[in-house]
């Protein structure tokens, strides 16, 4: 190991002290201390290694989900785009499923997922900003469907193992999580395949999180409508704002710092919005453009802290 | 398009929460239990620092707290849903820490040894690993024995103070295989590490305890080391 010299050294350094003391015949291997903690440099090692791992999975993730919302940025009324754009963006979304949060899975096999939440929790709230951005327009389009919850992804997430990385440990997490948070997924069905079946937890909490990023998006969608003179979507993206602000205005959680820092950006996009709809009502669309461009500079640089 | 924010997802996330901050409660409550216990022992100890003879039946004494918490842990144990144990750690990480070093302090006085994390486990009533159920995170032990290392260094100028001379020798000795040990991790810039850096000012502080003592010959087995004196005097 590359400790070798370190701990030769350590030992010369104490060997005067160590002559007297009736031990002077112990060497490094057989010291019990040096034993035990060569045991748990190894676990501690393993530890790490999986969770550097994890933050790299993580972080191709947020870029192919950020990529993703730049296309869904590009859906222009004028240009017809809608429905290529989502098509391609739906596929994108259902690679990133497929194969990313695959490896995350797999690397999380009868591993407590909590333990390397800070991992995969960028990545995880870049997709689902992604995703529900990707149902805002594809239910635009019908008018009748409503943003999916955690638990429609959550069974996005459940794989069939390939059958070679089956380990006795399989997930006993599974179940657990299932039976305790009061989720709707049936959890006797799953237990039973649970051999063959892995999947990725879809924490509430992080779907919460992600979701409050779409309002960003919003925000910004209103303003490039403004810009490109659909009225409409404007006053459209100012309502879906203002159902969401009323949402998360109406959850009582302690302890979430994160949280309440997200809603207080959705407040500054929320204002932002309602006096783009107010321009445009009181200048009509065209005059309302400049006094946008003048006022909502932030508009571009507003990012959610990573990257 | 005015049904997409739908707040049926706010209200069952509300409940999610409250179910988990419900749980977060009782964990509290069983969390301060065992600070209460732990505090005990603690108390208990703090006796090695004035009076040597007393050590036997303060470890006796922590002992009882000791084992008092592991039916606290039981029961902490119950709390947690199978695999959700780093959800909520936090709430018990610092005085699993607390206990550690409680119990390798104990060991260290009665046997003088580096108690391993199997026996400390066992001694909580926790388990090793994480598939098995409720246990003792590694880097919580590690910390735990950082903080034995400068209550170490305090007890080794205390029992100088008291007239045992030989004490702080042992202490040396145990702290250099303490350090050699935790020089084996590759520890990552993170709260464990910080903690580490700072065990080589607990050794620094006992070589100068020792090196007070082998300079002025003040050992008990007073012989030995005047030879030894010598030895190193011919040397220079």
């Amino acid at each position: 190991m590359s400790q070798g010299p370190r701990s030769r050294h350590n030992n010369r350094r104490n060997q005067p002290k160590q002559k007297n003391v009736e031990r002077s015949n112990s060497t490094d291997e057989q010291n019990p201390v040096v034993k035990a903690f060569q045991e748990y440099a190894r676990e501690l090692d393993s530890k790490h290694d999986r969770y550097e791992r994890i933050v790299k999975l993580s972080r191709d993730i947020t870029i192919e989900a950020k990529r993703i919302i730049f296309l869904l940025h590009t859906i222009d009324g004028r240009k017809d785009n809608r429905t290529k754009v989502l098509e391609e963006a739906e596929q994108r979304l259902n690679k990133v499923i497929e194969f990313n949060f695959k490896s995350v899975a797999q690397e999380l096999i009868g591993q407590d997922p909590y333990q390397y939440r800070c991992a995969y929790s960028p990545g995880l709230q870049e997709f689902i900003e992604a995703y529900s951005f990707m149902e805002y327009f594809k239910f635009g389009n019908e008018g009748t469907d409503a943003l999916s919850d955690w638990n429609v992804l959550q069974d996005k997430m459940v794989y069939e193992n390939s059958g070679k990385e089956i380990s006795e440990a399989t997930d006993f997490s599974q179940k657990s999580v299932d039976d305790t948070s009061n989720d709707k997924i049936e959890s006797a069905p799953m237990d039973k395949d649970n051999i063959n079946n892995f999947k990725f937890l879809v924490d509430p909490t992080e779907y919460i999180l992600g979701v409050a990023d779409l309002t960003g998006e919003l925000m910004r969608r209103c303003i490039n409508s403004l810009g490109s003179g659909e009225t409409v979507v404007c006053l459209e993206t100012c309502k879906v704002l203002q159902q969401f602000y009323t949402g998360y205005v109406s959850l009582n959680v302690q302890r979430c710092r994160e949280l309440s820092r997200k809603i207080y950006t959705m407040r500054q996009s929320l204002l932002k919005t309602e006096n783009v709809c107010y321009n445009v009502k009181v200048r009509g669309g065209e005059a309302a453009k400049w006094g946008a461009v003048f006022e909502n500079k932030i508009s571009d640089d507003l990012d959610e802290g990573f990257y | 398009m005015a049904n997409f924010a739908n707040l049926q997802v706010f209200a069952n996330y509300q409940k999610y929460i409250d179910n988990e901050q419900e749980i977060r409660e009782n964990i509290r409550i069983k969390v301060r239990e065992i600070e209460h216990l732990a505090k005990e022992a603690t108390i208990q100890l703090q006796i090695i620092h004035s009076d040597l003879s007393k050590i036997e039946y303060a470890c006796l004494e922590a002992r009882k707290q000791i084992s008092a918490c592991s039916n606290v842990y039981h029961q902490l144990a119950e709390l947690i849903p199978v695999g959700q144990y780093y959800r909520y750690s936090d709430h018990w990480t610092y005085i699993t820490q607390r206990l550690v070093f409680l119990i390798a302090m104990v060991i260290y006085l009665e046997a003088g040894f580096l108690v391993n994390r199997e026996t400390v486990a066992e001694m909580l009533g926790l388990k090793t690993s994480h598939t098995e159920g409720f246990h003792l995170d590694i880097e919580d032990y590690l910390m735990g024995i950082l903080q034995m290392a400068s209550e170490l260094s305090r007890f080794a100028t205390n029992s100088v103070t008291m007239g045992d001379y030989d004490r702080p020798l042992n202490i040396s000795h145990f702290m250099a295989n303490l350090n050699s040990g935790f020089r084996l991790l590759n520890l990552k810039n993170d709260g464990l590490r910080k903690r580490f850096d700072a065990l080589k000012y607990d050794v620094k502080k006992i070589e100068e305890v020792v090196y007070d003592i082998s300079l002025r010959g003040l050992r008990n087995n007073c012989k030995q080391v005047n030879e030894e004196n010598a030895v190193s005097s011919n040397e220079k």
